[in-house]
This record gives C-alpha cells, sequence and structure tokens, in this order.
C-alpha cells in the first residue's frame, strides 16, 4: 500500500525563534512545536572510514582526530542544519556509531574541531560483547542500533527526524524499521519476528519491545533517511522502502533533498557546494549528480528552478555566484530526454521479513569484486 | 605527454545501443569503468531506459552522466554519441556497432586531422617477442578495414600513426614498421607495394624503423611492432588470428573426452589459463580508428562489459599520453 505522505513543511520564516547553540540540550520548542532531530551515523556517513581489512581496523583505530578524514560536505550540511541563523525550528544532532566505546575521546575531538556539539553520541560496547561471546552481536548492527534510536529518542509531542546512514551496513533496513515503530504501524508481534530473522539474541530483543511498550502513538516522525552511498551500491537496493529513503552518491544531493523538504535555506546549499569544490568536486561532477536525482524523480524541475533562483541570489548576496556549477547542471539536464519524472511513492507497509532473507539485505562487497575483476 | 597544469580530462562517450543483450553489457561496462577510473564518462542511448537499468547495476553516478538519443533503438545511438564527440574538443567514443556503420557515420559526423586523408582502424594482437619498456607483448595491424583497398601515399599515412600510437602506448621509442605483403622477396610484390615500400623507407628515421616487408609466417612472432596492410588484407589477416584463437580454445574442450589429456590439461592449467588470457580479445581494449579528430574506440559486436571496461580504460590512456596531438603534430609533417 502506498500514500502520498508530503514531505514536511518549512515553518513560516517568522517562527524560527531558536536562540541557543547548534545541538545544545537546553533548546526550546518553536511557536509550531516542532522539533527537528538529525540523526547521524558516523562511519562511512560522516568520517571517511575504511574497515573492511583487519589493517584498516588497525590504523583507524589509532587514527588522532585531526587525522580522521570527514566525507566531503558532511561537515557543512549538518553545520548548516544545525546553524543558529538558518534554524527554522529548534534542531539537535545525535550520533549512533558502531565504532567501539573505545574511541570517544578520540571521535568527540574530531565532532568538537569541527564545531559539532551532539546532545548524545552512542557509541557500541565492542569489547564487552566480545569478552561475554556474543559474536553476533559485535558484528551485527539491527539489535544495537534500534534500541540506541528508541533509547535516546527526545520525548517531545511534536518531534521530526531525519536520519542520516551509509550502505556499509543494515542502515536503511533498521531507519526505516524504527520509523515505522514510532509511526505506530508495526505490532509487538510483527516486531518479535522481525528481530528473531534478524537474529538479535534475545535479551536485546526483550530490551527493544519494552522501549516499544512505552512508545505513544504517532510520537513524532522520521520525515527523511539520507544514505550515502558510500560503496556505491545498486540503488534498486533501498527503492523497497520508498521514497522515504534516499540513497545519495554525494551531501549536495542530500542538501538538495532537504531543501526540497524545507530543511535547508538556499544558502546553505552555496556553502556545501562550496564544500565539495574545496574538495575538488569539478562542477559537471555535482551536475551528474543533479542529473541523477533528477533522474531518479527525486528533483523536479520545479525545484530544480527553485535552486537556481536561490544559489543565484545567495550567490549575488555573497559575491560568489555559482555561475559555472549552474551552467554545467542545466547542461545535464538538456541532455535528458524526459525531465519530469513521477516521485517514487511512499511506502508504509514495509515487508522487513521479506527483506532479511532477499539478497539484497545483505551489504555489498561489490565494489571489492568490481576492483578484484579488474585487477 | 602533458604536463598536469595543461592536462584536460577526455570525456569518454559510451554509445550503450549496441553490442550484446542490446547494449546492456555496454552499460555495465561503463558503470564499472566510473567506479574505477577518475575519468568522466557519457553514455548514450534510451534516457528512461538506462536510468532503469543503472539502478541495478553499481556505478558512480558523479562520473556517469547520461546523454538521451531519440530513435536509439534503431541506431540513433552511434549518430548521437558521434554528434556529441564532434561538439565537445576533448572526448573519446566507445562502441560495439557494426565496423562498416562506425566508419560510415565517423567520416560522416567527425573531421580528419588536418595532415590524414583516410582513417585507419587499427588492430593489436599478441607475438612470440615482447617490445617497449613495458615488455609489451602485442604488436599493431593497421588498417584492418577502414580503407578496402589503400594507395602508397595512404600506407605511409597509416604507418605513421601506426608508429605514434605504438611509441605512446606500447612505450616503444622506436617502433620498427614493417609492410605486409604476400612475400618478403622485393622483386615478387604488386607495384603498389613496391611503391609503399620505397616511401617508408625513405620516411623512416627518428619517428621509426623500416622493417621492409613481411609475410603472413613472420607476424605473430613480432619481428614488427606496426604492419601496415590494405584494409582488405589486415582485415583478412586479424580475422584469421582471431580465429585460430578460437579454434584452439574449441581444440582444447575437446581434451576433457579423454581420461589422459583431460590430466594432461589440468596439469598444464595455469599456463593454458595464461594463454588464453593472452590470447583473449576481450583484453585488448578493442580497436582504435585513427587518424579523425576525436579518437574512436571500436569492439566487436559480442564484446563483454570486461572489453567495454578495456576500452575505456584505453580511451583514458589516450587522453593522457596525449596521443590526438601526437597523431596531429605527425601526420601534418607527412610529405605528400
Amino acid at each position: 500500500m502506498t500514500s502520498p505522505i508530503e514531505p514536511a513543511e518549512a515553518p513560516p520564516a517568522s517562527e524560527s525563534a531558536s536562540e541557543s547553540a547548534p545541538g545544545s540540550l537546553a533548546a526550546p520548542r518553536s511557536l509550531s512545536g516542532h522539533l527537528h532531530h538529525y540523526r547521524w551515523d558516523l562511519d562511512k556517513t560522516y568520517l571517511r572510514t575504511e574497515f573492511d581489512t583487519f589493517r584498516d581496523l588497525v590504523r583507524t583505530f589509532r587514527q588522532r582526530a585531526d587525522e580522521k578524514q570527514v566525507v566531503p560536505g558532511a561537515r557543512t550540511l549538518l553545520r548548516e542544519l544545525l546553524h543558529p541563523d538558518t534554524v527554522l525550528a529548534p534542531r539537535r544532532v545525535t550520533f549512533i556509531s558502531g565504532s567501539p566505546r573505545q574511541m570517544r575521546k578520540v571521535l568527540t575531538e574530531r565532532l568538537r574541531l569541527d564545531g559539532i556539539e551532539p546532545v548524545e553520541f552512542i557509541l557500541k560496547p565492542n569489547l564487552e560483547n566480545l569478552l561475554k561471546l556474543r559474536i553476533r552481536a559485535v558484528r551485527g548492527q539491527v539489535g544495537y542500533k534500534l534500541e540506541a534510536l528508541l533509547r535516546s529518542r527526545i520525548h517531545a509531542d511534536r518531534v521530526e527526524e531525519v536520519l542520516f546512514g551509509d550502505d556499509a551496513e543494515h542502515d536503511a533496513y533498521i531507519y526505516s524499521l524504527y520509523g515505522d515503530l514510532i509511526a505506530g504501524r508495526i505490532g509487538a508481534d510483527r516486531l518479535l519476528d522481525i528481530l528473531v530473522a534478524c537474529r538479535v539474541y534475545t535479551r536485546d530483543i526483550d530490551r527493544i519491545l519494552t522501549l516499544q511498550d512505552t512508545l505513544r502513538p504517532a510520537q513524532g516522525s522520521v520525515r527523511r533517511i539520507i544514505i550515502h552511498l558510500d560503496r556505491r551500491s545498486p540503488v534498486r537496493r533501498f527503492l523497497d522502502y520508498g521514497a522515504r529513503v534516499v540513497p545519495v552518491f554525494n551531501y549536495f544531493q542530500a542538501s538538495l533533498v532537504l531543501f526540497g523538504d524545507g530543511q535547508l535555506p538556499g544558502r546553505s546549499l552555496l556553502h556545501v557546494l562550496e564544500a565539495l569544490k574545496d574538495e575538488g568536486y569539478t562542477p559537471t561532477r555535482i551536475a551528474n549528480s543533479v542529473q541523477d536525482l533528477m533522474r531518479r524523480g527525486f528533483l523536479s524541475p520545479v525545484l530544480f528552478a527553485r535552486v537556481e533562483a536561490e544559489l543565484d541570489a545567495a550567490g549575488q548576496t555573497l559575491g560568489r555566484p555559482p555561475s559555472a556549477f549552474l551552467e554545467a547542471s542545466r547542461e545535464a539536464l538538456e541532455l535528458v530526454h524526459v525531465r519530469e519524472r513521477p516521485t517514487p511513492p511512499w511506502i508504509e507497509d514495509v515487508d522487513y521479513l521479506a527483506l532479511v532473507g532477499s539478497g539484497r539485505f545483505k551489504p555489498p562487497r561489490l565494489r571489492e569484486k568490481v576492483l578484484q575483476f579488474l585487477e | 605527454m602533458r604536463s598536469a597544469a595543461e592536462h584536460t580530462r577526455t570525456t569518454i562517450l559510451v554509445d550503450v545501443t549496441h553490442g550484446l543483450d542490446a547494449g546492456h553489457e555496454a552499460l555495465e561496462g561503463a558503470a564499472l569503468a566510473s567506479l574505477n577510473l577518475d575519468t568522466p564518462l557519457c553514455v548514450v542511448g534510451d534516457e528512461p531506459r538506462i536510468t532503469r537499468a543503472l539502478q541495478e547495476i553499481p556505478h558512480d553516478a558523479e562520473l556517469l552522466r547520461v546523454i538521451h538519443a531519440e530513435d536509439a533503438e534503431h541506431g540513433g545511438g552511434l549518430r548521437t554519441t558521434l554528434e556529441h564527440a564532434a561538439a565537445l574538443p576533448c572526448s573519446t567514443v566507445v562502441t560495439a556497432a557494426a565496423r562498416y556503420r562506425v566508419l560510415q557515420d565517423a567520416r560522416d559526423i567527425l573531421p580528419l586531422l588536418p595532415g590524414v586523408t583516410r582513417p585507419a582502424l587499427a588492430a593489436v594482437y599478441p607475438t612470440v617477442r615482447l617490445r617497449g619498456e613495458r615488455d609489451d607483448p602485442f604488436a599493431l595491424l593497421l588498417d584492418v578495414g577502414a580503407q578496402l583497398d589503400s594507395t602508397a601515399p595512404v600506407l605511409l599515412e597509416h604507418a605513421i600513426l601506426g608508429a605514434v600510437y605504438a611509441r605512446l602506448i606500447s612505450e616503444n621509442e622506436t617502433p620498427r614498421v614493417a609492410l605486409l605483403a604476400n612475400t618478403s622477396q622485393e622483386d615478387a610484390i604488386p607495384p603498389r607495394l613496391a611503391e609503399a615500400a620505397a616511401l617508408l623507407a625513405e620516411a623512416a628515421g627518428e619517428r621509426f624503423t623500416f622493417a621492409g616487408l613481411t609475410d603472413g609466417s613472420r607476424i605473430l612472432l613480432g619481428d614488427a611492432d606496426v604492419v601496415v596492410s590494405d584494409g582488405y588484407s589486415g582485415e583478412l589477416l586479424i580475422r584469421t588470428i582471431e580465429g585460430f584463437a578460437a579454434t584452439a580454445e574449441q581444440l582444447l574442450a575437446r581434451a576433457g573426452k579423454r581420461f589422459r589429456w583431460r590430466m594432461g590439461v589440468s596439469m598444464l592449467g595455469g599456463g593454458i589459463e595464461a594463454l588464453r588470457e593472452l590470447t583473449d580479445w576481450q583484453n585488448y581494449g578493442g580497436a582504435p580508428l585513427l587518424g579523425l579528430a576525436r579518437p574512436v574506440i571500436t569492439l566487436q559486436s559480442g564484446a563483454r562489459r570486461r572489453a567495454f571496461v578495456n576500452a575505456a580504460r584505453l580511451a583514458a590512456k589516450i587522453d593522457r599520453l596525449d596521443v590526438q596531438r601526437a597523431l596531429d603534430d605527425a601526420t601534418r609533417d607527412t610529405p605528400r
């Protein structure tokens, strides 16, 4: 079943009343009562982390805070989402990562260097799991992340969440399941079946079911799930979750979607664009990703016209018009035959049990296969 | 070779309306190349179909642009690809369309290099002898079908194109160029070839050495790094070499019928596999059409995605080594 749920509308500018620092605990509720909660995964979503081999793991563990690389555009996007000047409603950020707790100090320092202060920073008790021989819990993410998401929810009547993850593990699955749980679309029996199918330990299942019990109907909602395609997985892997899940190749694509959702002003688009440019992105490369988003139906010609106008205006104000990018984008879009694409459907009854059994559930190792093949 | 400062990366235009599975192998090849090469790629074909197909294929959308081709199902893809190449100063075309179509449309749409009167289709083939700084086992044969009948000055033109290409791609500073003939006896060859041999001997110098005439029996030994021929004989020869490799493959399959043979083949497994890799044309990167204002790499209609990836790699190499400029410079100076 599909239903045309509209993306969250931006509240009027007059309602942007927050005066608090980005990510601070004490931000007040806006007049609209909406509170925006951004939940980020860390590795491969915010940080460029490699942990495919043992050597990668050791190197990651030994890196200093200033040696850790941020995914291009991620820091700027997050700062723009939390920026006091661009706040349309109170905003918070939480990090939930599969990294071990022993890395807290260095990771917190990395975020501090980036000027980001999360409300909560949850890390995985990997050592504890290992010592208790809970091997499935060391590797698995479903039980750990779902519990962390439920536990660290901000308990307010009107919370809108945007979740950021990547394609290395099961972020789209977990986030989508979480979104449906808090929307009251999944009952305890069904959740139990799903968690058993995901091979979550019984004790963890009990805790998750207890947390589910505390949910009140329609308490908050997950408006978007942004999946960074770090491994360049085929986007087909995410179609089963509907339009709420948007796989992106870079954070300018994410910015465009969030701009369309009313989460970001035009000026922020310019900042993310410039951040990518600083990382060596050419106008053509970004224009190609704009074309990709439009071909997949996440960017309409009408929305792109707004993007053009906003970017142009912001560029004029700041004295840095992004003319090369706009020209490249127009050219890329001209090459596409049919620009207007139906928006992908919003799916309310994701078949989580069937997904666990499907090949698409497994994190891809395709890129590695590709590299092997090419060698 | 260009310096880093003046280097402009090529755009590789891949025609995905031709080849196996209605161009799907070409699309998969381009998608794989986008993950491995840091070079912009454009796939040309029916855009809605490409977008649907790309959803299932790992690719990098930042490097892969889609260009819609009207009438893609009826061959429009090749013309659209060539038209975009004509409009893009730094671009390379990769296609698995029928070679006669490629030759016809490329000649219609792309200008020739100023010093070239006839383009040449070049093919690489493995030889016994290794060459260049990287011990390259491949020699170059041209023309393999672009001009069925070539005059002596055209054969000279092609010798220069081949020599420049071999010098850069095989890192072979002074390639040995030979003329394909029915015999290596100078008094037993047609007058046209004798005239061409005289022109080549006169033009030889810094750019290449003239290795004289070569007949079919010497080709695979690799006495020459570049073999020049008219398109008719060249195509005949390259097809024979490809057919020989395919026949050897079938003969090998027959070995499975007898236990002792099977054991022998199994023991030689590693060597046979290496030989198979060497003779598999999907590894070569296609046949470049030389002498046009843009490089055009043609692939056989049965090319699989690996062949397209290798063709894209070859395109990137042609750009990196600035082969087009070298071809242009060399042919401008050709004595007429």
